[in-house]
């Protein structure tokens, strides 16, 4: 066991004994892979662990917990292990009012940045934080932290930028055309909350039912759109899929146009609110 | 028993392509799918398990039921057009029980399903016997094995002989015999392998103990990570669950066509138990997935007299939080003690 596990497991221990409902980390199940737990009692901390593998975003789950589990009581207060990249979820939830951030303690967990033989995960590579923007409890493996990387300048879709436009849908039809729309994408990511997404509505009835390439490349689309300036970078989309489709770079591509925007990065800061949600009547963008 | 050469089984199968439709194992992108083939060439023959099953050339993902074109001389309401007779090489025999599985719903019982009943009738399947049971295979805890003869046509069994590959091909029915009547090879008697067998798997609890076990918190707990997306369902030889719907086609001036389509849905997803009204009577992740373990173990064998999971293992390497049903029959068999 590390350090980290150790600390994670102190903290886990620390918030059940004080009140908090459920604790929300990683354990390793019996194949060996680690896999989200929920930990209601002290007793059972023993069973969360931590390692490079862990690449879903635990704030997730905070929206099973946003409703009192008992009428006429407030909700529940739930604990969540983050990487830096999760933690900029909660403020996202906080700011789009889903979640109040005292209901929901961050046992933050600081990022060594990619590290050599860890999974690759592009996210990583320009990832430039290595301490979550917030957290109740930080959670810190003994030496140095890994040099923080070089800024991020999306070279890897600036590359895509340069395809033609054919050659850009032809890669994206076929990424696309292994998609099951089986939406686990959706699922694993803490931003897609909603009660009835588009791609399932049956008033208006947007889109077919069928599980076919159109459909597909709507809802990968819509979804992206849906998550610009929205989308925390935490690649829980990615992870998620079984069929390894390369959806970061979607959301990349509007996380970049964001920023050129706006120059706002989702999550980062607790006071600036995501510019899709704010009306600015003095808001000038360039068509 | 005919016993082909690898050159032998490949010369037949592009002579197949060349006069059927040929379903085999293809690589796409990384991703083992069952796919048109042109010939031997396009089989992808270095697989153990594919990651979609061969039902979604029995029972596709999104097929029209009817169409409806309406114009100026009147309405015709027009049935999709027979499917082409196909044969599906390199099924695993558990796909194979997993369309028998399919066929408990659709065509055991009446009023039968007369879309799939016609993709079956155009169907033959070859099957290639496992030599054994893979990462996360359990077939053998459902009543099947590698080498299972259930649901096929005709089973390919590989031999190595003198460091030569050879296959060993049972037929099984008169659908295969018909297939086989052009099959190279030389008639003679030859010993079958026996498929290495996982050893210490859990053992299937009947649905009466599962019924026993419905309201223990353990539903609860194991279903607290379930994400409620589809994957496990979709990646399934034996779910058959499905959305109907009609649909605007085209709509042209003067020409309308609707079609009434059916794509699969999962009943671990919210919308699938939502009714007129809005109530949904499996509101919660842990309540679904808790509904989609007891439809294989429980209710599907009671209604339908075959169990609802065949051991293939997929919804364990497609599930991207780890919900393992071995896990699951593995702790039924705990609690039942």
């Amino acid at each position: 066991m590390s350090s980290v596990e150790q600390q994670i497991r102190d903290a886990a221990r620390q918030y059940l004994e004080n009140g908090v409902y459920c604790v929300t980390g990683y354990e390793r199940g019996p194949r060996g892979k680690v896999r989200p737990a929920f930990i209601y009692q002290a007793s059972d901390v023993d069973r969360l662990v931590w390692g490079p593998e862990c690449d879903l975003n635990l704030v997730n789950y905070v929206h099973q917990f946003k409703q009192p589990l008992r009428r006429g009581e407030p909700p529940p207060k739930v604990a969540v292990v983050v990487r830096p990249c999760d933690a900029r979820a909660i403020n996202l939830l906080v700011h789009e009012q889903q979640i109040k951030r005292e209901n929901v303690k961050a046992i933050g967990v600081a990022c060594t940045g990619a590290t050599p033989g860890d999974p690759e995960r592009q996210a990583c590579q320009v990832c430039h934080e290595r301490v979550p923007v917030t957290y109740d409890t930080l959670v810190q493996a003994e030496g140095e932290a890994g040099a923080p990387p070089a800024q991020d300048n999306y070279t890897d879709i600036v590359d895509m930028e340069n395809w033609t436009p054919r050659q850009r849908l032809d890669y994206w039809l076929k990424e696309f055309d292994r998609c099951i729309r089986c939406y686990a994408c959706r699922q694993a990511c803490p931003g897609c909350y909603c009660f009835e997404c588009v791609a399932e509505q049956v008033d208006p009835h947007w889109t077919s039912i069928a599980l076919e390439l159109p459909e597909k490349y709507f809802f990968h689309v819509m979804r992206a759109f849906h998550l610009a300036g929205r989308c925390v970078a935490c690649d829980a989309c990615e992870a998620a899929c079984p069929m390894d489709i390369p959806l970061s770079q979607l959301n990349r591509k509007l996380a970049k146009e964001v920023e050129a925007l706006f120059g706002y990065h989702t999550g980062e800061d607790p006071e600036k609110a995501p510019p899709l949600t704010t009306f600015n009547p003095a808001e000038r963008l360039p068509l | 028993m005919k016993v082909l050469t690898q050159a032998q089984l490949k010369a037949w199968l592009d002579d197949l392509a060349h006069n059927l439709t040929l379903v085999a194992p293809v690589n796409v992108q990384g991703k083992l799918e069952y796919g048109k083939v042109s010939g031997s060439g396009d089989v992808a023959w270095d697989y153990q398990r594919t990651d979609m099953s061969p039902k979604t050339w029995l029972f596709p993902a999104t097929e029209s039921v009817l169409t409806v074109r309406q114009a100026q001389d009147g309405t015709q309401i027009l049935e999709p057009p027979e499917p082409p007779p196909t044969v599906l090489f390199g099924v695993r025999p558990c796909d194979a029980r997993g369309n028998l599985a399919i066929d408990a719903l659709f065509l055991n019982k009446a009023p039968s399903d007369s879309q799939y009943a016609r993709h079956r009738e155009a169907t033959t399947l070859i099957g290639v016997a496992c030599p054994q049971m893979w990462a996360s295979c359990f077939c053998t805890v459902v009543g099947g094995a590698p080498n299972s003869t259930e649901g096929l046509d005709i089973l390919l069994t590989e031999l190595q002989e003198d460091k030569q590959t050879l296959f060993a091909a049972q037929v099984l029915t008169e659908k295969g015999q018909k297939l086989a009547a052009n099959m190279p090879g030389t008639e003679r008697e030859v010993a079958l392998p026996s498929p290495k067998l996982t050893a210490g798997l859990p053992t299937l609890r009947p649905s009466a103990e599962w019924q026993a076990r419905f309201n223990e918190v353990y539903w609860q707990r194991v279903g607290d990570r379930c994400l409620a997306c589809r994957a496990c369902t979709f990646v399934c030889p034996a779910c058959r669950c499905f959305d109907v719907r009609d649909e605007v086609a085209s709509r042209q001036p003067g020409v309308q066509v609707f079609e009434r389509l059916r794509a699969w849905d999962a009943c671990t997803s919210e919308p699938y138990r939502r009714i007129a009204g809005g109530h949904n009577p499996r509101p919660t992740p842990q309540s679904r997935l808790r509904n989609r373990f007891y439809c294989k173990f429980m209710y599907y064998p009671q209604d339908f007299g075959s169990l609802g999971c065949v051991g293939c293992g997929r919804c364990i390497d497609a599930c991207p939080v780890n919900i393992d049903i071995l896990e699951v029959i593995a702790s039924v068999e705990k609690m039942a003690g």
